[in-house]
């Protein structure tokens, strides 16, 4: 799973997620993209699912790209532990997804595919998304 | 570049985010002609047709005529504002020119003869480097698209600017390098996928913006296994 090598800090706030996302709109590197609508933390965990989906599903054709990075740790008290006592601890790691980003991208595959295999990704991810081809990229 | 499009503008009044969202309330997208030394023009355009035209590719290298107080301006697209979620353009620039001003503009890559490669047809993967390449020329002599043949083409190898035949009076604008346009990687073997057991073990991480690799890559699914 994706995660920092190293941190200045441990732990992170919360922290809110605000309006629609400024940079990665559009697509960078491939034909083919999955494109967030909805603002959520995504978890290392799904964005490794969602990969794993689409690899699986294209099998030996095509390249991916991650266009996310889960760089937010976040913190929980372990079970039947009282209030207090301080901040829990980094238990996994989260990227905040703001609408309009562009979380994966595809390319060496045919439209079809590629479209299926967003579609299962977008299944373990918790965000609405739309496919997003390139213009002339059929 | 025989039939150029004309296109019917009207003059915005007022500019600013006020009358530039109004616009856009209206079914209109705002946009601004300047260059060729002439004081620049704030106008409106019909959004569908603006979007049809930037959905059928190649508009930033397709001149315009837009008609604007009864006087045609030959511009070319430079930029176009997209909404971040859902794509709708919100405001589009557009260059002046004249038949004698040398411009760059990107001109997209078609790629022809991929069943006449042996590269891939024996499983290689087409990997793009440049969808679009820098040009500079006369507007009149603008590409719709430059072709790089791919036949021929075995796994590893590299196709260059060299390797496309431009029109003459078109010149790349990097000149220094005989950059890379497409390479035919090979293909990748997809391991067996046994009992996949997330262990939660580490074996990636990016120091940039995006993570890449190729998809049939499975070295995650062996380590975990």
């Amino acid at each position: 799973m994706l995660s920092p090598k190293r941190t200045k800090y441990r732990k992170a706030h919360k922290g809110r997620i605000h309006g629609n996302a400024k940079g990665g709109t559009q697509l960078n590197f491939g034909a083919y993209g999955l494109k967030a609508l909805t603002p959520a933390r995504v978890t290392a965990r799904q964005i490794e699912a969602a990969r794993r989906a689409i690899t699986r599903h294209i099998r030996r054709a095509g390249r991916v790209w991650i266009r996310v990075f889960p760089d937010v740790p976040v913190s929980s008290k372990p079970a039947e532990v009282r209030m207090g006592k301080g901040k829990g601890s980094p238990e996994f790691w989260v990227c905040r997804v703001k609408p309009g980003r562009i979380m994966f991208e595809l390319d060496g595959v045919p439209r079809d595919l590629a479209k299926q295999a967003f579609t299962l990704a977008s299944a373990k991810l918790p965000v609405d998304t739309r496919f997003i081809a390139r213009v002339g990229g059929d | 570049m025989s039939d150029i499009t004309v296109l019917t503008a009207a003059a915005r009044e007022r500019v600013g985010k006020g009358s530039a969202r109004e616009a856009r309330r209206q079914g209109k997208i705002p946009a601004v002609i300047y260059g060729d030394k002439k004081s620049p023009a704030s106008i409106t355009l019909e959004r569908k047709l603006l979007v049809r035209h930037l959905e059928s590719g190649g508009f930033f290298n397709t001149l315009f005529d837009i008609e604007l107080d009864g006087k045609l301006n030959r511009v070319l697209p430079r930029d176009v504002q997209l909404h971040p979620v859902t794509d709708v353009p919100e405001h589009i620039d557009f260059l002046r020119v004249s038949s004698t001003t040398r411009i760059s503009v990107e001109v997209p890559v078609e790629f022809k003869g991929e069943d006449e490669s042996p590269g891939l047809k024996t499983g290689g993967v087409l990997n793009v480097v440049r969808y679009n390449i820098e040009v500079s020329c006369t507007p009149d002599l603008i590409p719709t698209s430059l072709v790089l043949n791919l036949s021929g083409a075995e796994i590893g190898d590299s196709l260059h600017i060299s390797a496309v035949s431009l029109p003459e009076g078109v010149t790349p604008t990097i000149t220094d390098r005989d950059f890379t346009i497409a390479t035919i990687a090979a293909p990748t073997v997809v391991k067996e996928e046994t009992a996949a057991t997330d262990d939660g073990t580490d074996t990636e991480a990016s120091d940039g913006d995006s993570t890449s690799e190729s998809a049939g890559e499975e070295t995650e699914e062996g380590n975990d296994s």
